[in-house]
């Protein structure tokens, strides 16, 4: 069949945020849907923004509630989200509770007053809240529920309405149920509780007609309703930027020259290393560097705010109170502890699509673990990849940091075994030397191009960090302790302070 | 039972209420004590709402309320269809207009409760559109 020559299918708006995205688009117009899962984890509110984003008084909403939550008390409770609109009542959204029918006069009753009520409104969307009550008073005939749900399917369709049955089910009763094989789409909502955190996750197990993101979606629920967070983070089918040759600094010259010329342009990089190294500080010279290059700038922070971030970072001659000022950088604090990676995403994408930010840093990944929810940190390391990935496609460079535990007889690149995820990736360190303990960089990885070798000693001063010459004469460095090689060779570094000094 | 007195706006709603309802023309309901009228409009958007037990429920709290306010509404009670009897015998039409005022006020003040000042004023002036608060 030519393209021209298929139907078309609109697509409704969800009223959702994110779940558009999710389906492929929005619902498809007169398809017949289920809303499943457990009690209180958002099917109602759902099914209640759907409506009230699409229900008109020419094409109005009908929702029936049977033997769930009685519809007063499903007002009074909607109404307290900011999506419910009380104009439309009884103009365009229309209450009927269809309890006293079933108990008098079963499902027979039930498919008889729908029937009228749709005859006599022309509704575009219907809901029956919950269908698990309805089915579950004839649950020992299985003919007579298929019976039932095939005309009313046929009603509904052929009326032209989108509909929506409401029902707690459980996973396990997907298997040869009538109901879900006659659905063209099927919304499975889950909510559980890991220590003391709420995970709300959604999946679209089936939609017939258009493709969905597949897989498990986080959602949240609140004052607005819901709100959905697409695993593709929205930038699914948009079509990756081809890598640049330019390199962005880092702000300072000795490193820049360390990378091959600074940070290739869309690159993810990791800077590794134990608590006091600098890592934070590095982060922050490569946001201010970007900055004095007209490069709008992100800077997501776990464990400091950001008044604290900006005053830090003034301590050593870094202003970020003018750009943040002047709207060319934003600092995002995320601090609450059940979020997930997702909706973390979503925020750091609004402001990246918000300042056209070019340069993020992400302070620290661990800071960022410890924010999610603990259902979310076993994904911590597939989540991080999808983040990454979908950022830099679209030209954002990162800067991430990572607190490593140090250790005296080898060097770990990473907690997370995370460094094939990144570009490059640049490990600082303590070591030990003539009683004292020191600092040093190196650059172990440049995914596009060649990086210097040096293992070269940096301090951290008023004016940020500083980068000594290469630290020669000594073996095992990267141990931590270093034993004293070649006598005849220099035994330490000069800085570029020292230096300045002398 | 200790009474709750519904609060001045909706006692002087229920009240304009009654009286926009007696001042229509409907002969069909000349014999029919105003409240009951009053009650029997709104039954039909309850009923579809909450069902016809649940406007049933609805009726008999506020009457139960009513009741404590004003003791000459003993004698009335809620068939089970969820209509009124016991409304010819309320006394002097002084104490019978007080009695209809809060029995009226006092389902116009459960709405409130549950579903809000907004949502209640929206089902009566579906049930009364030239009505206006």
């Amino acid at each position: 069949m030519i393209p021209q020559d298929r139907v078309k299918i609109n697509k409704l708006p969800t009223g959702v945020p994110g779940l558009d995205e999710i389906l492929g688009g929005g619902l498809p117009e007169f398809s017949f849907n289920i809303i499943a899962g457990a009690p209180g984890c958002g099917k109602t509110t759902l099914a209640h923004q759907f409506i009230f984003a699409n229900a008109t008084p020419e094409r109005p909403a009908l929702y029936f509630t049977v033997l769930g939550e009685p519809a007063l008390k499903m007002l009074r409770y909607q109404q307290q989200y900011t999506f419910f609109d009380a104009s439309k009542l009884n103009r365009s959204v229309h209450f009927i509770n269809l309890s006293q029918v079933l108990l008098e006069r079963g499902l027979t009753g039930i498919l008889e007053e729908i029937t009228k009520e749709v005859e006599a409104a022309n509704p575009g969307i219907v809901v029956v809240d919950s269908f698990r009550t309805v089915v579950r008073k004839v649950l020992e005939n299985e003919v007579q529920i298929q019976g039932f749900v095939q005309q009313l399917g046929l009603l509904l369709t052929s009326w032209e309405a989108t509909t929506f049955l409401i029902g707690e089910y459980v996973e396990s009763e997907l298997r040869d149920n009538p109901i879900f094989t006659v659905a063209d789409g099927l919304f499975w909502l889950y909510q559980t509780v890991e220590r003391n955190s709420v995970v709300r996750k959604l999946q679209i197990m089936k939609l017939r007609g258009q493709a969905s993101v597949p897989g498990m979606h986080t959602f949240r629920i609140t004052d607005h309703g819901l709100q959905a967070f697409s695993r593709t983070l929205g930038l699914a089918g948009r079509k990756n930027k081809a890598p640049g040759a330019k390199r962005l600094s880092m702000g300072i010259p000795e490193l820049d020259e360390m990378l091959g010329g600074g940070i290739p342009e869309g690159d993810s990089l990791l800077i590794a290393g134990s608590s006091g190294t600098g890592k934070s500080l590095l982060a922050t010279q490569f946001i201010a560097a970007g900055l004095r290059e007209g490069q709008p700038g992100i800077v997501a922070v776990f464990e400091e705010r950001p008044e604290e971030y900006a005053a830090r970072a003034t301590s050593f001659g870094l202003d970020l109170n003018t750009p943040m000022k002047d709207g060319n950088l934003e600092v995002i604090y995320l601090r609450p502890l059940d979020l997930s990676v997702d909706e973390t995403m979503q925020e750091i994408l609004d402001a990246i699509k918000k300042k056209g930010a070019k340069r993020l840093v992400i302070d620290s990944l661990a800071g960022f673990e410890m924010a999610l929810a603990p259902g979310f940190r076993t994904d911590f390391r597939e989540s991080l990849y999808r983040m990454i990935y979908s950022l830099t496609g679209i030209g954002v460079t990162i800067l991430s940091t990572v607190e490593m535990e140090e250790s005296f007889t080898e060097l770990l690149f990473s907690t997370y075994s995370i460094s094939f995820l990144t570009d490059d990736i640049i490990r600082l360190r303590y070591v030990e030397i003539e009683g004292q303990l020191r600092k040093v960089l190196m650059v172990v990885k440049m995914r596009r191009g060649a990086h210097s070798s040096d293992i070269r000693e940096y301090e951290i001063t008023s004016q940020g960090v500083i980068i000594g010459e290469r630290l020669t004469g000594y073996d095992r460095l990267i141990t931590g302790i270093p034993r004293l090689g070649d006598e005849s060779a220099p035994k330490k570094s000069s800085s570029r302070r020292q230096a300045a000094e002398r | 039972m200790k009474g709750r007195t519904p609060s001045p706006k909706i006692r002087e709603l229920a009240q304009r209420l009654l009286a926009y309802e007696a001042a229509s023309d409907n002969l069909s309901d000349s014999n029919m004590p105003t409240v009951l009228r009053v009650s029997e409009k709104l039954r039909r958007p309850l009923s579809t709402l909450v069902g016809s037990s649940g406007f049933r429920s609805l009726l008999a709290r506020a009457l139960t309320l009513a009741k404590a306010q004003v003791p000459g509404l003993s004698a009335v009670e809620i068939k089970p269809d969820g209509s009124l009897e016991g409304l010819h015998d309320l006394g002097n039409p002084g104490q019978s207009a007080e009695a209809g005022i809060m029995l009226t006020a006092q389902l116009l003040g459960l709405l409130v409760t549950f579903i809000g000042e907004g949502l209640m004023l929206s089902l009566v002036f579906d049930e009364w559109p030239e009505f206006r608060a």
